[in-house]
């Protein structure tokens, strides 16, 4: 068993313990591949059913963080009651920007790149509009001390992480079993599958869409949460999180889902691992690499579908 | 006055920003979204050749036509094979690593601190510090650039770029060898970015990588959307108003940080509303 005992917080800086830096790494890393997963996960169904790469999934990370700040700091609801409002009207919020922005393109069956465009306008548009309502200075989630972190194995992890990871399992099982075992599960898969023969056969696509864009969006806003009680809030936060995800996906194979969990993780062990050896501000960089690698290269791990 | 200039000018570098843009976006079909990386390679180029090792004006706008050439070259061969939306996706990694290496390679671009002090130009003994003369040498580039793209698209190789924008295959089948093409149209276009580049470099004569964030591009991106794809008149228009639209926000007398926030949503809805319901742009061609 891992043993956890109660430990004083210790700044980052402080990381030259030779032997345990390896282990703290390692827990940095799958803590990095949930987060990523939830992310990876929502843009990679999304790809999936709707066919195109959505430029504004950052965007619904920054919105989930925001709504939370706004329950949290500004009314003071509790914890739970703040992040489920949060991600609800993270998704309702999506669906709306559904309407406007991808439905008529949809319709007119427009080629893919249409809709990328598109979500490129919805993402300068909203994150404007965060800044405009919130200002772009830096906001917390955290209320009050840091609570201490536990020690494994020499490393540190906080409650705040321990929560992530819990957080992130429970809804990767949660949409398995969505996906495999219910009728709107099935009917999602049976949409990205053909969309043609499913509305045929008597499937509602349209309303496949929306729900899978509010879903999709709404794993992304629970990541912005997550992730926001741990740092800060801020209006342009979602671009490393559209990059993440970007990234996790393509490597495990876009549109594949227990292939976006693998390329999440794997992103997350070789951010955390490269910047052992290379300076922290370089994270993204290692993520840009990457995803420039693998699709030049190899185009998808686990992936049945590859570009064409 | 001075008003009017800076106006001018800044409209002058996004015309020539935009007109490059729409060779590779609106003819060729290759459907990038990472042109304000060689507008910010051109910029430092200019920069550091003037600052460090100064160049005259004439040599840093070959440069940084060459520079920013050179990577369309280096970004462009690897990824022009890809399908559409995957290239979008490397070309935007692709502009998010230039901004990366402008802010941490710190002892060639001094990372987020910038660079200073890039002179005014002289170009053969004539100095070109007032605005209105600076105006005049970027009108002078700008009708350059528009010159020549309008030339290449009406030669016989923009109507091969067109053939293979609307069916690859079939020039393919022709016997056009499309990948040289579509790598030529994307170099000529990052060319005539590194020359914006340089201009601005020299007008505002400090730059840092927040000029060159990944919204530029999107911008870049929006004035050829907006005035219409395929059109070089259109991104002519594009570019000029949405320079010219922060200018009518500035008067209605909003404070600078909404008036910001407001242009970005104003781009923001364009895009969305272009897209939707005007895909041909204002007096473009293209359909969906």
């Amino acid at each position: 068993m891992i043993p956890f005992l109660p430990s004083p917080r210790i700044d980052l800086t402080d990381f030259d313990r030779g032997v345990f830096l390896f282990t703290q790494l390692i827990i940095n890393s799958i803590i990095a591949g949930a987060i990523y997963t939830l992310l990876a996960l929502g843009f990679t169904i999304i790809y999936g059913t709707l066919n195109f790469f959505n430029m504004a999934h950052g965007i619904a990370y920054t919105l989930g963080a925001y709504f939370s700040y706004l329950f949290r700091i500004k009314f003071g609801f509790d914890l739970p009651l703040a992040f489920s409002l949060s991600t609800l009207l993270t998704a309702l919020a999506m669906i709306g920007v559904d309407r406007i922005a991808y439905f008529n393109l949809r319709i007119r069956k427009a080629p893919s790149w249409a809709l990328v465009v598109s979500s490129i306008g919805v993402a300068i548009f909203l994150e404007s509009f965060i800044s405009l309502i919130f200002g772009s200075d830096t906001r917390s989630l955290r209320t009050g001390q840091a609570a201490p972190g536990y020690t494994v194995f020499g490393a540190i992890i906080t409650p705040v992480q321990i929560w992530m990871l819990i957080i992130s399992a429970l809804l990767m099982i949660v949409l398995t079993i969505y996906l495999k075992m219910t009728i709107m599960g099935k009917a999602l898969r049976a949409t990205s599958n053909d969309p043609e023969m499913s509305s045929i056969v008597g499937i509602n696509t349209e309303s496949i869409y929306k729900s899978t864009f509010a879903l999709g969006s709404a794993l992304a806003a629970i990541a912005g949460s997550l992730v926001a009680l741990e740092t800060d809030v801020f209006p342009t936060m979602g671009h490393s999180a559209l990059l993440k995800s970007i990234v996790a996906s393509i490597i495990g194979g876009i549109g594949n889902i227990p292939g976006a969990v693998l390329g999440s993780f794997f992103l997350g062990f070789a951010e955390n691992f490269g910047i052992w050896k290379l300076s922290a501000s370089w994270k993204d960089g290692i993520a840009l690499i990457l995803l420039i690698f693998f699709i030049l290269l190899r185009p998808a791990l686990f992936g049945k579908e590859s570009q064409k | 006055m001075n008003v009017v200039f800076h106006l001018l000018i800044m409209a002058g570098i996004y015309i020539i920003l935009a007109v490059s843009l729409n060779l590779i976006l609106g003819y060729a079909g290759l459907f990038s979204v990472g042109h304000g990386a060689f507008y910010g390679i051109g910029a430092y180029t200019g920069a550091i050749l003037a600052t460090k090792l100064l160049f005259p004006f004439w040599g840093e706008i070959l440069a940084g036509a060459c520079v920013a050439g050179l990577f369309g070259f280096l970004i462009g061969f690897p990824t022009l094979r890809l399908r559409g939306d995957y290239l979008a996706l490397a070309t935007f990694g692709f502009a998010v690593i230039i901004y990366s290496i402008f802010n941490n390679w710190y002892d060639l671009t001094r990372g987020p601190l910038g660079i200073r002090g890039i002179p005014k130009v002289v170009l053969f003994s004539i100095p070109f510090t007032s605005l209105w003369s600076y105006t005049i040498l970027v009108g002078f580039f700008v009708l350059i650039t528009i010159f020549c793209i309008r030339r290449l698209t009406r030669s016989a190789f923009g109507k091969v770029l067109e053939a293979i924008r609307e069916d690859d295959m079939a020039a393919l089948a022709i016997g056009k060898n499309i990948a040289k093409f579509k790598v030529l149209a994307f170099v000529i276009g990052a060319l005539f970015a590194g020359i914006a580049g340089v201009l601005y470099a020299h007008y505002v004569t400090f730059i840092d990588p927040s000029t060159f964030l990944i919204q530029e591009s999107f911008l870049i991106f929006s004035m050829v959307i907006f005035g219409g794809m395929g059109s070089i008149g259109g991104s002519i228009l594009g570019a000029a108003i949405l320079v010219m639209l922060p200018e009518a926000l500035r008067y209605l007398g909003l404070p600078s940080a909404i008036a910001a926030n407001m242009r970005q949503m104003i781009y923001g809805a364009l895009i969305v509303f272009i897209i939707n319901w005007r895909p041909e742009g204002l007096i473009g061609k293209t359909k969906l």
